[in-house]
């Protein structure tokens, strides 16, 4: 059987992310280093959360732990509904590829498959068996992020947009509710950093997902919701635009 | 060390260079190192059997048991050299197509063509011969402690004087050359290429133009279906199967090549003494028989004995008596006798053609030397024996004085062709028909027609009866009471026999090592090889894991890609690899289905085995990766 086809029940949770005084600690050299520091975070359902701050502030870390790829030292840290604190690896891994969509600053495509085939790959990752649909569906996402003329090409033949727009249409392909960004605009020009964000606030608008996404970039910011700063793991401030607010 | 790096530019870029790419560096002369240790030390092992077992490489006969196992050897010897030359190629080429984006960047970033060339030649060179000099020292240590006490066989093969030290040389340096030419080849045509293309896409581990449709098994899942796209979009792939498909082919014919000839050495050996014979004698000849039948796995010097006295000698109405006991189906009637004999070589023209005239000159006669031999008078029609033979065994239509010669004298007493060979003995020349393999006083032995033997000894009768019986104790009874009532004795032939099929055992038990060690260099290849793949590929894995693909997908999919290709490898190998072993390896070889049914699954469950522990190795060290393991 394949993984994937074991569903993760999830409930629908009115916090998408539900972080009360999440610490890790890593070790390095033999000495225990502080990455995050009690980071309380919420993030309702449908929401865009920028996560803002310098290099080094823990932003990764607190997308890993969305992700479930690192569990937190202290804390509990609940996803969808899911206390990642409990949770083993397989289930982990189960919930990811049905639950959240990762798009990276360096794209990440698996440099073998073509752009297409990198957004099917992701619904069989997620257990989706028919391939007569899922084939329907790349298409149609590739068409969403504009790229069909492109689309049997390999990573290494795509431009650092093209290759964002593919990472962007590949983690709406297993049409997750929590979509994760680490800095998705930080390697490209300003022009096709534009286009990225305007993707983005497309899945936020018109999907209604959830985006939690870490970025230097104030045109993400603008879209945001909800602007977590943080300051060497700790949590500086949490803002909401008066946009939002009102 | 900085003055020092700069003042010394590609020691100091090839020191930096690997010490920054580490795990690749590392498995690289881990991969060469291992194969030119082990090309070394099976080249070793082989002289050093080839002596042991006092196999005389300027053998000039191509007959018999030493002969299958000395052309075994060298067959082996060769196959294997093959295999890791190939493998210090590939490993070497690799190893080049790992950094050839980084060469390409560096010559963009303009660097000087001959300064690139010299630079990352040198660092390849560096590894190239750290990996000879360590892989053959490591061979000369485990060669030390596997021949002591007696290392000094490791200057002896027959009339190859210091053969372990030139072993020790050639291989190594012929590894170190074809490396340093695969590495300039490589990298002289990037350096060549113009600068956009050394970065462009062609440079690329990927295989642009075999995009199309790939293979996809639903069934098989999602993992077959990423495996077969992974591993075919390798532009390397081609060139990854042959190479493996060769190894893989090699090695399974040194080993069926080693378990047919261990069959067809035992084969000849039960020809020349079938089980279920009984042998009626006087007793001393009796053991005088013994102890020939068995010279062949014992040392022992066969004692001398009048063979012809009196009162040894079976007359022809006592044999025919034999015939008429129930059960008994053949008596073979024997009449031996240890003699000198003398080898010649008849007068013959020999032609030479220089291609515009032929001068057809008179070869005199040639004496080719003198020995004691075991002459067996024997009666063609009634020989329990069906000897592997050369050129067929006596029959009655053969003129009496026409003799077989056994393989122990052929090559030097007997020489081929045959038909030029003739034999001295009792003061008589005998034509030499054909060659046979016969244990019996080790082969050095002469069969001739009785009659003749008779005559030339003036005996009229026999001194040895080799009985073929149906094996019932009944049948043993009423021949011993009949052999009794002659005062002879009655001794089954089956303990000979069971005493040469083990020396002959124990013998290839030895050999065997060499089929194993090159199963398990072909295992070190496909190592390399996926280690080397897995390596390139990990950052996709990584995603992989990140996206979601749990540990038993992970597994799965590095199965289907180190098994694949190995299948692959092995769907091409196996029948050629059979067809070598059947059809051309040995003359008339004893091939069985078990051979190569056993020789194809210990080759598929070793390599399997590698697989399956690399993909376990891969899958472990993955599952200790997070997302931070991702390369920009």
């Amino acid at each position: 059987m394949d993984p994937q086809d074991e569903e993760i029940e999830v409930r629908a949770p009115a916090l998408a992310v539900d972080f009360v005084g999440v610490s890790k600690e890593y070790v390095v050299s033999g000495k225990p280093v502080k990455a995050l520091e009690s980071v309380t975070l919420n993030v309702k359902e449908g929401e865009v959360a920028a996560i803002v701050g310098p290099s080094g502030a823990g932003k990764t870390t607190i997308l890993n732990i969305i992700a479930g790829l690192e569990k937190p030292s202290q804390g509990e840290a609940k996803v969808l509904g899911l206390d990642l604190t409990v949770s083993n690896e397989h289930s982990l891994s189960a919930f990811r590829s049905a639950n959240i969509g990762f798009i990276f600053q360096s794209y990440n495509l698996v440099s073998t498959l073509t752009a297409e085939e990198n957004v099917e790959l992701m619904m069989e990752l997620a257990g989706w068996s028919d391939s007569g649909r899922n084939e329907k569906l790349t298409a149609e996402l590739i068409s969403m992020v504009g790229l069909t003329d492109r689309a049997k090409h390999l990573p290494t033949q795509l431009s650092g947009g093209e290759q964002q727009r593919v990472a962007i249409a590949r983690a709406m392909a297993n049409d997750p509710p929590l979509i994760l960004a680490d800095e998705p605009t930080g390697n490209l020009d300003q022009k096709t950093g534009l286009e990225i964000v305007k993707l983005l606030s497309q899945l936020k608008g018109e999907k209604g997902k959830t985006l939690v996404v870490t970025t230097h970039d104030d045109r993400i910011v603008e879209i945001a919701d909800v602007i977590y700063r943080l300051e060497n793991g700790s949590l500086e401030s949490v803002d909401r635009p008066v946009r939002v607010r009102n | 060390m900085e003055v020092w790096r700069a003042l010394i530019g590609p020691l100091g870029f090839a020191t930096r260079s690997l010490r920054r790419r580490g795990f690749h560096s590392y498995l690289a002369f881990l991969g060469l190192t291992l194969t030119v240790a082990t090309t070394t030390f099976l080249l070793l092992l082989g002289q050093d059997l080839a002596t042991r077992l006092g196999l005389d490489s300027s053998m000039r006969s191509t007959f018999g048991i030493s002969w299958l196992i000395l052309a075994y050897l060298v067959l082996a010897m060769g196959l294997i050299g093959v295999v890791g030359l190939l493998s210090t190629s590939y490993l070497v080429s690799s190893m080049i197509s790992q950094r050839m984006r980084d060469i390409g960047v560096i010559k963009a970033a303009g660097a000087l063509p001959r300064r690139l060339l010299s630079y990352v030649t040198f660092e390849a060179i560096v590894v190239i011969f750290s990996s000879c000099l360590v892989g053959a020292l490591s061979a000369l240590l485990i060669y030390a402690s596997w021949s002591w006490p007696s290392p000094s066989l490791f200057k002896q093969v027959g009339p190859v004087p210091n053969a372990g030290e030139t072993v020790l040389v050639v291989v190594p340096g012929i590894s170190f050359l074809l490396s340093y030419m695969v590495v300039s080849f490589r990298v002289r045509r990037i350096v060549r290429s113009s600068s956009v293309n050394a970065i462009s896409k062609q440079l690329s581990d990927l295989d642009l133009k075999s995009l199309g449709k790939p293979l996809r098994i639903k069934r098989l899942g999602s993992s077959f279906n990423l495996a077969t796209r992974n591993v075919s979009r390798d532009k390397a792939f081609n060139r990854t199967l042959l190479s493996v498909g060769i190894c893989i082919c090699l090695s399974m014919i040194v080993l069926s090549g080693a378990l047919v000839s261990a069959d067809t050495s035992a084969s000849y050996v039960v020809r020349a003494m079938p089980p279920h014979v009984l042998i009626v004698a006087n007793s001393n000849v009796y053991r005088q028989y013994v102890s020939l039948g068995t010279s062949f796995s014992r040392t022992a010097p066969v004692p001398a004995l009048d063979y012809v006295n009196e009162s040894y000698i079976i007359t022809s109405q006592n044999a025919s008596m034999f015939r008429v006991i129930p059960g008994v189906e053949t008596v073979d009637t024997r009449l031996i006798t240890m003699s000198s004999i003398t080898g010649y070589v008849k007068p013959h023209f020999a032609s030479n053609d220089t291609g515009q005239t032929i001068n057809t000159q008179i070869i005199p006669e040639v004496e080719t030397g003198s020995t004691q031999a075991l002459i067996v008078g024997i009666n063609a029609t009634d020989a329990v024996g069906d000897w592997y033979t050369s050129d067929g065994f006596l029959q009655s239509s053969d003129s009496r004085y026409t003799m077989i010669a056994g393989d122990s004298l052929v090559g030097n007493i007997v020489q081929m062709p045959f038909n030029l060979s003739q034999i001295s003995a009792f003061g008589y020349r005998y034509d030499v028909k054909s060659a046979l393999v016969d244990p019996l006083n080790a082969g050095r032995v002469l069969y001739a027609p009785v009659q003749a033997v008779q005559r030339n000894l003036g005996v009229n009768g026999y001194n040895v009866l080799l009985l073929k019986v149906n094996n019932e104790p009944a049948v043993l009874s009423a021949v011993s009471q009949l052999a009794s009532s002659y005062g002879l004795v009655v001794g089954s032939q089956d303990p000979i026999l069971n005493s040469n099929l083990a020396f002959l055992s124990g013998t290839w038990s030895y050999i065997f090592l060499i089929p194993i060690l090159s199963v398990a260099l072909t295992c070190g290849i496909l190592l390399s090889y996926l280690a080397a793949n897995f390596s390139c590929r990990f950052n996709d894995y990584i995603v992989l894991k990140v996206l979601g693909a749990n540990l038993s997908y992970r597994v799965k999919l590095l199965l289907w890609e180190s098994w694949g290709v190995l299948a692959i490898s092995m769907l091409i190998a196996i029948p050629v690899a059979w067809a070598v072993s059947i059809f051309f390896l040995i003359p008339d070889p004893s091939v069985s289905v078990a051979d190569l049914e056993l020789s194809t699954i210990v080759s598929a469950s070793a390599l399997s085995g590698v697989s399956v522990a690399s993909a376990a190795i891969y899958s472990r060290r993955l599952g200790l990766t997070t997302v931070k393991d991702l390369k920009p």
